[in-house]
């Protein structure tokens, strides 16, 4: 078998990868983002991804048309972030002192209730969420046709990332996040209450795990186990970008996506393995991971 | 003397018992139900066969215990398997030690099946029924007296797909699938027979990613580069949605020919509505609407009335199997399973789409393949198989000899 690789099919593949990395990016930082500032690695993260698409399915059928996705689009991570406050409040918050294997354990037989929830919520038929017709289809790129959908995702990404950044860096609720996650003891010693700054912190993860739920559904088929597969390739961004640091979360991602992208496009048969070589390779050179790791 | 009225007594007591005994009718010495174990997937993506196998088997049996086998009922037990292959294979054995279930049905993981069929119908001589798995291997070279399939094979599909491909004009191709059992043994029935009826054919590439990969855009995008004139896609269940939803995303539909094994399943186009993609080529050996028997207008009847929506594919398996199970007992007449296979082997049943016979030789059912293409129906409100072209079972199965001479070889 020939390789017959074109500069315009690399770089077709080098965007999809860069697409796909958007999505990881939005669902690895807000597991980051809670592992950083609560020191709970969160199994339902990837749960809550796949309750983010199911009511974005929802919302956008109830909805119809191109309004009903734009609607999905914005209200379904806030159903998520709701939901995950209720979870915060009555379950996570007398937790938080418990050592991280309790956690673990306790987040993974949250993410099992979870994934039955949604069984049971919503069945296990295949959903299909569509895009707006202007998102449908593939306009060319350097002459190879480029999923116009995916052109969308890597409009969001950044604007995601921004707006992260400007919210931990710029808005007083984000330094304290950012403090806590450095020093929570010495946070809670000056007098602010810790314990809503966690709730914030948690439901404003959560709220990007929805996020990225919704945004992903147009790109495939809205199915039960899709938290699994997600909440595996988040734990490896986050492990390879440093724990708890958000512009890890994007290196890690960008890494994952394009590694997998380009892998497909240089060894089709053997492609599974390229973002998972690339984290091999990375945990090698750099155990605690890309960025400064805030453990 | 005393004692003597009492001996009496007795005595006329069970005069009397044995007389009433006599009069009641005669109870079959093995009255009793018969247990079947179904180990199949009912959680994750693939949950969605899993589930719509059960309800064909759950009405199957209710029609069967109206009438009951041998004075008792078909009772049955489900697990999870959850779609891997270890806990398929814990749960089947459990099922026969502690559970003590006359037959073994499932599942749709082809590891799963092969594994069990080995470890535990083999080794415990328990019959096993593979109702949704497709690997030819199971009722091929793995085969044995103790394994069953009442699903289309993946040699049964890949001739199918090859009679496709003969009549176009395509020579260059490019096979992407699962990387498991199933995607592999689809692949590979495929290419064997297409590369005898077309020597000129050839894979310009070959692409595998893993079961359930959520997002195939990536992969679809790179094989697009690279410009084949067919994309055989050897996917099932879990990514099946996924390619056909990447199909639309990417804008392949329509520019590249695509074949998929069912890929003109219902469980799989009724999401994607009105946004289907169409031109889609695929091969299935069961229809809801199609053939158009009164048989199978009374199933799918039945059916929607039951469960709301119309029977897939591992639901009709699922309701032939019940029949093979019903109709094999009440022929060996005794709940036995060596009588139960040997009644089985050359069995035939009446099914929605007509008799049904499970080969002796191989212990596979005999289906024929309905090969079709997708089309937008407005009156389905989504797309449906059109074209179809019927092959029988016999033209596409392969031989008792050449079966033989697979499992000589293992």
């Amino acid at each position: 078998m020939e390789l017959n690789i074109t500069f315009a099919g690399l770089t077709s593949q080098f965007l999809v990868g860069l697409s796909r990395a958007m999505i990881l990016f939005i669902v690895s930082s807000g597991l980051s983002f809670i592992l950083g500032v609560l020191r709970v690695p969160n199994v339902a993260h990837g749960s809550l991804y796949m309750i983010g698409a199911f009511t974005a399915h929802s919302i956008a059928v109830a909805g119809g048309g191109a309004a009903g996705f734009w609607l999905a689009i914005f209200i379904a991570p806030l159903v998520v972030a709701l939901l995950s406050l209720v979870a915060e409040r009555l379950l996570f918050c007398h937790l938080y002192e418990r050592e991280h294997l309790m956690l673990l354990l306790f987040t993974f037989a949250l993410m099992l209730i979870l994934g039955d929830l949604t069984k049971m919520t919503w069945g296990a038929d295949y959903r299909s969420l569509v895009a707006p017709a202007f998102l449908q289809g593939s306009v060319p790129v350097l002459g190879t046709p480029f999923p116009k959908y995916n052109l969308f995702l890597l409009g969001v990404g950044p604007l995601v990332a921004v707006g992260l950044w400007l919210f931990s860096s710029k808005t007083k609720i984000g330094k304290i996040a950012r403090a806590a996650a450095v020093d929570r003891e010495m946070v809670g010693a000056i007098g602010i209450n810790v314990s809503w700054v966690f709730a914030f912190a948690f439901v404003l993860g959560c709220f990007l795990a929805g996020l990225g739920g919704a945004l992903v559904s147009p790109t495939l088929s809205i199915t039960l186990g899709m938290d699994h597969t997600i909440i595996i390739e988040a734990f490896l961004i986050v492990t390879i970008g440093g724990l708890g640091n958000m512009w890890g979360a994007m290196a890690g991602s960008l890494i994952f996506g394009v590694s997998q992208s380009i892998g497909v496009l240089l060894w089709p048969q053997f492609a599974i393995v390229f973002p998972y070589m690339a984290v091999v390779i990375i945990l090698t050179l750099k155990p605690t991971g890309l960025l400064k790791s805030v453990w | 003397m005393k004692k003597a009225r009492v001996l009496g007594a007795w005595t006329v007591l069970f005069a009397g018992l044995f007389a009433v005994a006599a009069l009641l009718p005669p109870v079959p010495a093995e009255a009793r139900d018969i247990k079947i174990g179904i180990v199949d997937t009912y959680s994750g993506p693939a949950a969605v066969f899993g589930n719509d196998a059960l309800n064909g088997f759950k009405l199957a049996v209710d029609e069967i215990n109206k009438q009951g086998v041998l004075g008792g009922k078909i009772v049955f037990t489900t697990r999870d398997e959850q779609f891997k292959v270890d806990i398929g294979l814990n749960m089947a054995k459990e099922l026969v030690l502690k559970e003590n279930v006359d037959v073994l049905v499932g599942t749709i993981n082809s590891g799963a099946s092969m594994a069990i069929s080995e470890a535990v119908a083999k080794k415990e001589k328990v019959p096993f029924i593979v109702w949704t798995a497709k690997s030819e291997n199971i009722t091929g070279k793995a085969g044995h007296r103790y394994v069953f399939s009442t699903a289309e094979n993946t040699a049964m599909v890949g001739k199918s797909a090859a009679v496709a491909f003969a009549q176009k004009p395509y020579k260059k191709f490019w096979i992407a699938g699962d990387d498991y059992e199933y995607g592999h043994a689809i692949a590979d029935a495929v290419w064997r027979n297409l590369s005898k009826i077309k020597p000129d054919a050839e894979i310009i590439g070959k692409t595998w990613w893993k079961p359930g990969e959520p997002d195939l855009i990536p992969y679809l995008t790179a094989i697009q580069a690279a410009k084949p004139d067919c994309i055989i896609f050897a996917t099932g269940g879990l990514s099946m949605a996924n390619v056909l939803k990447a199909m639309k995303t990417t804008g392949m539909e329509n520019k590249i020919p695509v074949w998929i094994h069912t890929a003109t399943d219902h469980s799989v186009l009724k999401p994607l509505g009105m946004n289907a993609p169409e031109g889609v080529m695929g091969t299935i050996q069961y229809h809801y609407y199609y053939p158009d028997l009164a048989a199978n207008k009374k199933f799918v009847k039945d059916f929607q009335a039951a469960y709301g929506n119309p029977p897939g594919f591992p639901a009709f398996n699922a309701y032939t199997t019940a029949q093979f199970i019903a109709e094999g007992f009440r022929k060996a007449g005794t709940i036995d399973k060596e009588k139960f296979i040997d009644a089985v082997e050359g069995l035939k049943v009446d099914t929605p789409v007509g008799k049904v016979e499970m080969r002796a030789c191989d212990h596979q059912a005999v289906y024929p393949m309905f090969l079709g293409t997708t089309k937008i129906s407005k009156e389905f409100g989504g797309a449906i198989a059109t074209d179809i072209i019927t092959l029988r079972g016999a033209e596409v199965m392969p031989s008792c000899e050449e079966i033989a001479e697979a499992r000589k070889q293992k």
